[in-house]
């Protein structure tokens, strides 16, 4: 088999696996906004479970997404393309908002006070960005 | 004043962020300083080919983790802009690399 597609079906896996990492992480920040300051015992092995499982298995993932995408557009020479350099930047903004999410989670997990309102909207805007990429990937419309 | 309710949490939070800064600061320098010119100057483009994903990757990797230091801490807004530019300029990271370490000696201080 030609080694795109392996990297293909590499990046497929790690980005699906990245993705539902991140859109726990943003229920769970939602979760803790809708508590309205109510911070139980259970939230926090909760909190604690989805720390270890973003430090070891979501942020590797995404990291594992990045380098295969770069890999598989380097060999298909799609840098000059529009519609990559817009997928890029809603990647981009998956990944800020992965990395916002995370500190949250790490300062919610000491009991800090109530995260950023904005972040009640990460998981419907990570959908949003997936769906967005997926179309984008398959049309190539530019 | 640094009021953080577990500091061990946040020194090594910081001690990453340096690290991190220190990578995405060499890997930038590798590039600029002796990629580029081997590519323009010697016309061999594999050296950008190389060094240029392995920044890329070192420099997605400096903004993650830079979102995660400050979205977990009260950083002052000046800092996180300041530490947004200097990814982009040479020899930028070793600036947030010291400015981190104030901080570092500042909370292990408190």
């Amino acid at each position: 088999m030609q080694v795109y597609l392996w990297l293909k079906a590499f990046h497929i896996a790690a980005a699906t696996i990245w993705i539902s990492g991140l859109v726990v992480a943003g229920l769970a920040v939602a979760g803790r906004l809708s508590r309205a300051g109510i911070w139980a015992t259970q939230d926090t092995l909760y909190l604690d479970a989805i720390r270890r499982w973003d430090r070891s298995v979501t942020l590797p993932a995404m990291l594992l997404t990045w380098a295969l995408g770069i890999a598989m557009a380097m060999q298909a020479g799609w840098f000059s393309s529009y519609w990559l350099m817009i997928k890029l930047t809603i990647v981009g903004a998956l990944l800020a908002l992965h990395g916002m999410l995370s500190g949250t989670l790490r300062r919610q997990e000491r009991g800090a006070d109530r995260p950023a309102t904005v972040l009640r909207y990460a998981a419907p805007a990570t959908i949003v960005g997936v769906v967005t990429i997926a179309i984008l990937v398959v049309t190539k419309p530019f | 004043m640094i009021a953080i309710s577990n500091p061990t949490d946040e020194l090594g939070q910081l001690r990453r962020m340096r690290l991190v800064s220190v990578v995405e600061g060499c890997t930038l320098l590798i590039l600029v300083f002796v990629a580029v010119p081997i590519k323009h100057l010697g016309g061999h483009a594999i050296a950008t080919t190389i060094m240029g994903p392995i920044h890329g990757m070192a420099f997605l990797l400096y903004i993650w983790t830079l979102m995660q230091t400050v979205s977990g801490a009260d950083f002052p807004r000046a800092d996180v802009i300041r530490m947004m530019v200097a990814a982009f300029i040479p020899f930028g990271a070793f600036h947030n690399a010291r400015t981190l370490r104030k901080r570092q000696i500042l909370l292990a201080s408190t």
